[in-house]
């Protein structure tokens, strides 16, 4: 195996002394000359027409510089995500959103905001604004919201259902399930979760004289979003700059496209004020008032043969698409492919969509819709494993996708570590003693469960991917990277520039990088799907082999040998066979600045080539594949049958990465994607009151762990080369959320003997399932 | 309303400031004094983004009036360690993979700080007790854990 | 609206402050609480009184076989404080819960009483230590049991725009007294408790001399369960009078319903198992047998 100088190392990530001393820069710390404050006003009902909006007490206040109303602002339909520059034809994005509308569809709903000098300016003006509702009546589960009693939330083809029904259809289920031996069917019932990111929406706008905007934001998405503000307030896209500066504090698909509405509010508020505005959510802002992740009901009919092989799968979804669009059609279209991706089954359908719903929209957030899919998939694994008696690893083992097998993607299965992972977790969490663990009468139960998955390593085939980027050797022969892809603390401003400097040939310290700037790096989709490192990266390895392919060339001159044998190495060129400084008689020379040398740095070609005008400037323009990372997770977990609390003791997390860029970023993606599906399985939830309002609104009310409820996480990584990665990557990303809430389930029932068919498994819900079973079993 | 003038020492510096009675530490040192290193998470005492070591104890800025700082000694992380001599925290979250998004990533140095100031020997418990306040979206707090105690075993050895 | 914020260096300059300012002014220790309420509206005020630098109450003391914790003790100073672990464990334990680490470092013990929160966990262990707060008032002191602090949800008898509780003390545990402190929550931080129980008991030749069991949020404030304590008077240290006694607790409780932290039906489940727990940890800590 080649060895490599720059990837596969854990070197120190390259924004750590900025973020470990306080300078990165984030956009809740920024500060424009004159900058004013905005502040949104948002409907206290769940669905409403607005009869009138008075602003003319707010606009008095003396502070207040603008005041934005449905009357006043942009009248282009649009969609907050970048489904609206992105999705592949005949495929068409469904607009359903104003900036602010006459008709409000959500506890949260934008229906004015307010720019003024300082916050408390802004906030005051927001009270003095008069609206007068009119109430509609409201719908929050979505298969109400398809019957015909439902109010209209949005027009649509089939009641309250965004786009499109999502149908995949593989050999011929009904047949499968005919010549099935077992069949077992569920129902699963998936609650809304948030993402939490750690900074809120935020964007600030500025709107120059001469009609250029310029916005800082979080986005994950720069240059889709400078599509929608430029479509969404008509200025031709060359005029719109949208920048990270330059670091987002997390993501996990909240702002794939705008912000929730940070960019185009601070717009708007900019043109109207003609001063540069900032819009910063609050924490209870952006969790009633940015997308969540889609809640709603997966059923999966699994049927196998008696020696334990799957035979039909059919999978179906109804998602809680929140009040407006966002990625509600793509969001089950993923998790219908994901969730027939994982097993070799001949015959599978899917059938999956989305509805609209009085509640906060639903969008992307990590893993998007593959947790959906897995949690209810891996249940009926065991309920499977367990109706035909056989031990689940087995079963899995028996049935897991093979590289080569056909399946319903439209590319190739090119590589699978999985076995591989299901061993190595096997085998850390102690998978032997998996039934064996309790005395008998004990209170306290534990038990073991797993579960396995795969995901994306890009966006397509779910919406478009290509990806630029562009690499430039300096006048001293340091390089600089521009790649459009944002670096929402996966370590993308590390890894990008490992590739680059490994693919150069210098070490990483000469590499710096600009990124997730729309005015300085090429078009990009942006930092989602796990894309990053696999698209982006792609897209900078063909950019830095074009460098190097220049440098070589003009290189071979100046050696008067061919490119081919030339080496670059730790920014030195010499022929191969010859390393730097050896004298060896007879082998090629070049002649610079007047003398004969056997190797040339690239700081002395770089300058060479500088004074007779030229730079080497490396360009890669690609279109990635895609590839299936792979993963198994495995849990113990303990309940208190008093207290009906369950906790988890340990998770075993191994995946399959491809090529590991960064070993120690890898593990810290899977970590935090655990830590986030532990959440899932047991205690996140945002439910709705009789109103309509979200409950839990805060962190101290929304129950995302703390560091004081982490259990052991041990990660594992299993390198199965991917032919289309970069150096054989692939994604890793969103991969830890997705099997961890079904390992556990699945614990929980293998301590319990109860299948909880609903997450999170809270106390009450743990308490209403022992009550049940204790009156079955008097 | 009528300004007061606050007295207190920032990151060993002596600071005099008019200030409104109703200011919050975390806007006095985010908004007047430009120190941006404190992160405002959630404004409300629930994510220790905006930690910082007030009489050598870790507070959430968001909660303490700026009026409480007078004549005490605080501590941000714009005060931490230096790019010559970064504090052992802040080597080990560098480069133990404790830093991923970042915006966590002042308030848990201050969290770490405020406690291996007074232990450098702390148990794991106590380390998790400590940093519990600081909410961590990205990492899974393994990591942060680890670089916690890395630190704690690099004072121990300076000592 | 805020006009001033003052650092009195006394009691008596504090409480004659309130008095000139005829309920224009307020009390602030740790403020965790209140720099909540204030920004939302919910609490105006024209001064804010801070008494976190008066000397006198910012100790943790022993006298006369009474222990005092002054107003300005935090959490973490009591949750750490040995002479409070080892007379009154459920007190180190309960400050130790409260919040988070940095909430600790500030908020109060005796605000965390004030500021009368149904469940909140120093209350609920000081009321099984059986503490009497004093009142400090321009006329002078009062004394008046934790347990009577109480005047409904959310609601103190205290008023901070007059009144000053500048200490609350309960006696020194003999040897053989115990207490401990349980507490039900969805996450080991940043969490309010489900459910919270304090228990002390005293024994004798294997038998229960008295016991106090105090439990939240079953009603108002932090609540006492006479029935269940009368079981354990004078009864003989059994798993059975244990369980007796904590089914007993049910005849008092009353949790509500809460869409956020259980259900009235399953708080009522759980609430014996936790004064059972309770219950077997302070007869430990009072040197009784372990079960
Ligand atoms: S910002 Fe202070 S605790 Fe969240
Ligand atoms: S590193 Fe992102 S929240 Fe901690």
């Amino acid at each position: 195996m080649k060895e490599y100088k720059v990837i596969g190392k854990s070197v120190r990530r390259l924004d750590a002394v900025e973020k470990a001393t306080g300078t990165a820069g984030f956009t809740s710390d920024m500060k424009l000359p004159g900058m004013l404050y905005g502040k949104v006003l948002r409907s206290p009902h769940p669905h409403a027409r607005i009869v009138s909006i008075d602003t003319s007490e707010a606009e008095k206040l003396p502070g207040v510089k603008a005041v934005a109303t449905h009357k006043n602002t942009s009248r282009e339909l649009f969609n907050t995500s970048a489904t609206m520059t992105f999705t592949v034809p005949p495929m068409q994005p469904v607009l359903d959103q104003y900036i602010f509308d006459n008709v409000v569809r959500y506890v949260g709903d934008e229906v004015a905001a307010v720019a003024a000098t300082s916050e408390k300016i802004a906030e005051a003006a927001l009270k003095l604004i008069k609206v007068e509702y009119e109430l509609l009546p409201t719908v929050y589960d979505p298969k109400e919201a398809m019957t015909t009693e439902a109010p209209v939330i949005h027009q649509c083809e089939m009641k309250n259902v965004p786009g499109e029904v999502i149908q995949i259809p593989f050999g011929d289920v009904e047949k499968g399930f005919a010549e099935s031996d077992v069949i077992v069917e569920k129902e699963y019932k998936l609650p809304v979760v948030k993402q939490a990111q750690m900074e809120t929406q935020a964007a600030v706008a500025q709107v120059s004289l001469d009609g250029k905007i310029t916005v800082w934001c979080t986005t994950q998405t720069p240059h889709p979003t400078k599509m929608i503000l430029a479509k969404l307030f008509s200025v031709p896209e060359s005029k719109v700059r949208v920048l990270n500066p330059p670091y987002i504090g997390g993501g996990f698909g909240v702002r794939i496209g705008c912000s929730a509405k940070a960019e185009p509010i601070a717009v708007a508020l900019s043109m109207l004020a003609k001063k540069p505005v900032k819009v910063v959510y609050s924490r209870e802002e952006d969790f009633i008032a940015s997308d969540t992740r889609h809640a709603g009901y997966v059923s999966v009919k699994l049927g196998a043969k008696k020696d334990g092989t799957f035979h039909a799968m059919h999978l179906k979804a109804t998602l809680n698409g929140g009040a407006y669009c966002s990625f509600s059609v793509e969001t089950p279209g993923v998790l219908g492919c994901m969730g027939l991706a994982v097993y070799r089954v001949p015959n599978q359908f899917y059938y999956g969509h989305s509805a609209y719903t009085n509640t906060t929209p639903a969008g992307a957030m990590r893993g998007f819709g593959n947790p959906q899919a897995m949690y209810a998939i891996e249940s009926t694994v065991d309920m499977m494993a367990e109706k035909l008696g056989i031990d689940p690893l087995e079963l899995r083992l028996k049935n897991i996708m093979q590289v080569g097998d056909p399946w319903v993607l439209p590319y190739k299965c090119g590589s699978t570590g999985l076995a591989e992972c299901i061993e190595k977790g096997a085998k850390s969490i102690g998978w032997e003693n998996r039934g064996k663990l309790n005395k008998p009468g004990a209170k306290k139960l534990r038990g073991i469960g797993m579960g396995v998955g795969t995901h994306v390593s890009n966006a397509w085939p779910f919406c478009g991917d290509y990806d630029n980027a562009y690499v430039t050797i300096q006048q001293d022969g340091s390089v600089h990277l521009a790649s459009g892809v944002p670096d929402m603390g996966t370590g993308t401003s590390t890894t990008l520039p490992q590739l680059t400097a490994e693919v150069v040939g210098v070490s990483l310290d000469r590499v710096s990088m600009t990124l997730a700037d729309t005015a300085s790096t090429p078009f990009d989709i942006g930092s989602h799907a796990s894309r990053a490192l696999y698209a982006a990266g792609t897209a900078v390895v063909e950019a830095a082999r074009d460098a190097r392919r220049q440098v070589l060339e003009y290189a071979a001159d100046l050696f008067k040998v061919a490119p081919e044998r030339l080496v670059l190495e730790d920014s030195v060129i010499f022929p191969a066979g010859q390393t730097a400084g050896d004298d060896c008689a007879g082998s090629p020379v070049c002649t610079i600045g007047g003398k004969e040398r056997k190797s040339i740095t690239l700081k002395e070609l770089a300058y060479d080539a500088h004074q007779r005008n030229k730079q080497f400037i490396g360009v890669g323009r690609i279109v990635p594949e895609n590839a299936p990372p792979w993963h198994a997770h495995f849990a113990e977990v303990e309940v208190d049958t008093e207290l009906c609390q369950v906790r988890v003791l340990r998770v075993a997390a191994v995946h399959d990465v491809g090529k590991a860029i960064h070993p120690v970023i890898c593990e810290g993606q899977i970590e935090g994607g655990v830590l986030q599906g532990i959440g899932y399985a047991l205690s996140e939830e945002i439910k709705y009151d009789d109103r309509g309002r979200q409950l839990e609104n805060s962190f101290h009310k929304y129950m995302l762990p703390t560091a004081d409820d982490v259990p052991e996480i041990e990660t594992g990584l299993v390198e199965a080369h991917e032919p289309s990665g970069p150096f054989g990557a692939k994604g890793v990303g969103e991969c830890g959320l997705v099997p961890t809430a079904p390992a556990i389930t699945n614990a929980i029932y293998n301590a319990t003997g109860i299948w909880f068919c609903e997450i999170p498994v809270t106390e009450e819900k743990m308490f209403r399932a022992l009550k049940e079973k204790a009156g079955k079993t008097v | 309303m009528s300004l007061k003038i606050l007295k207190f020492t920032l990151n060993g510096d002596p600071i005099e400031i008019a200030i409104s009675p109703d200011e919050m530490l975390i806007d006095v040192l985010r908004d007047k004094l430009e120190l941006t290193g404190t992160k405002k998470g959630c404004g409300k005492g629930e994510c220790g983004a905006c930690t910082v070591i007030m009489n050598g104890e870790a507070v959430n800025s968001c909660l303490v009036p700026a009026m409480k700082a007078s004549c005490a000694v605080v501590e941000t992380i714009e005060g931490v360690g230096s790019t010559d001599e970064f504090h052992p925290v802040q080597e080990t979250f560098m480069d133990m993979g404790a830093i991923q998004c970042g915006f966590c990533t002042p308030g848990m140095i201050m969290s770490a700080k405020a406690l291996l100031d007074r232990n450098t020997d702390p148990t794991s418990k106590e380390i998790k007790k400590s940093l519990a306040g600081n909410i961590c979206r990205c990492t899974g707090y393994v990591k942060i854990k680890k670089a916690v105690q890395a630190a704690a075993e690099k004072m121990r050895e300076k000592q | 609206m805020l006009q001033d914020y003052l650092f009195p260096e006394t009691v008596n300059e504090a409480v004659s402050f309130l008095q000139d300012h005829e309920g224009q002014a307020r009390i602030i220790a740790g403020g965790t609480d209140l720099m909540l309420d204030i920004p939302e509206g919910k609490i105006e005020t024209n001064y804010l009184v801070d008494i976190s630098r008066i000397p006198e109450l910012r100790e943790i003391t022993m006298k006369d076989d009474l222990i005092y914790i002054g107003a300005a003790v935090t959490h973490n100073q009591v949750a750490s404080s040995e002479l409070i672990q080892k007379n009154a464990a459920a007190l180190a334990q309960a400050a130790g819960y409260v919040g988070s680490h940095q909430i600790r470092n500030a908020g109060t013990v005796v605000g965390n009483v004030c500021n009368a929160q149904p469940a909140a966990d120093a209350a609920v262990a000081l009321v099984a230590l059986g503490a009497t707060a004093e009142i400090t008032t321009p006329a002078g002191q009062e004394y008046v049991p934790v347990e009577k602090m109480y005047a409904g949800v959310g609601r103190s008898t205290i008023d901070s725009t007059s009144q000053l509780v500048t200490r609350v003390s309960f006696p020194v545990a003999q040897k053989n007294q115990g207490t401990a402190f349980v507490r039900l929550h969805q996450r080991n931080a940043l969490a309010l408790p489900m459910l919270n129980v304090a228990v002390m008991v005293t024994l004798e030749n294997g038998r229960f001399l008295w016991a106090r069991i105090c439990m939240a949020p079953v009603g108002p404030g932090p609540m006492r369960t006479l029935g269940a304590e009368e079981v354990l008077k004078g009864a003989e240290i059994t798993p059975e009078v244990i369980e007796k006694a904590a089914q007993a607790v049910l005849e008092h409780a009353n949790p509500r319903d809460s869409a956020l932290r259980g259900s009235k039906e399953y708080r009522t489940s759980v609430l014996p198992v936790l004064v059972r727990r309770a219950l077997g940890q302070a007869v430990v800590d009072a040197g009784g047998p372990s079960n």
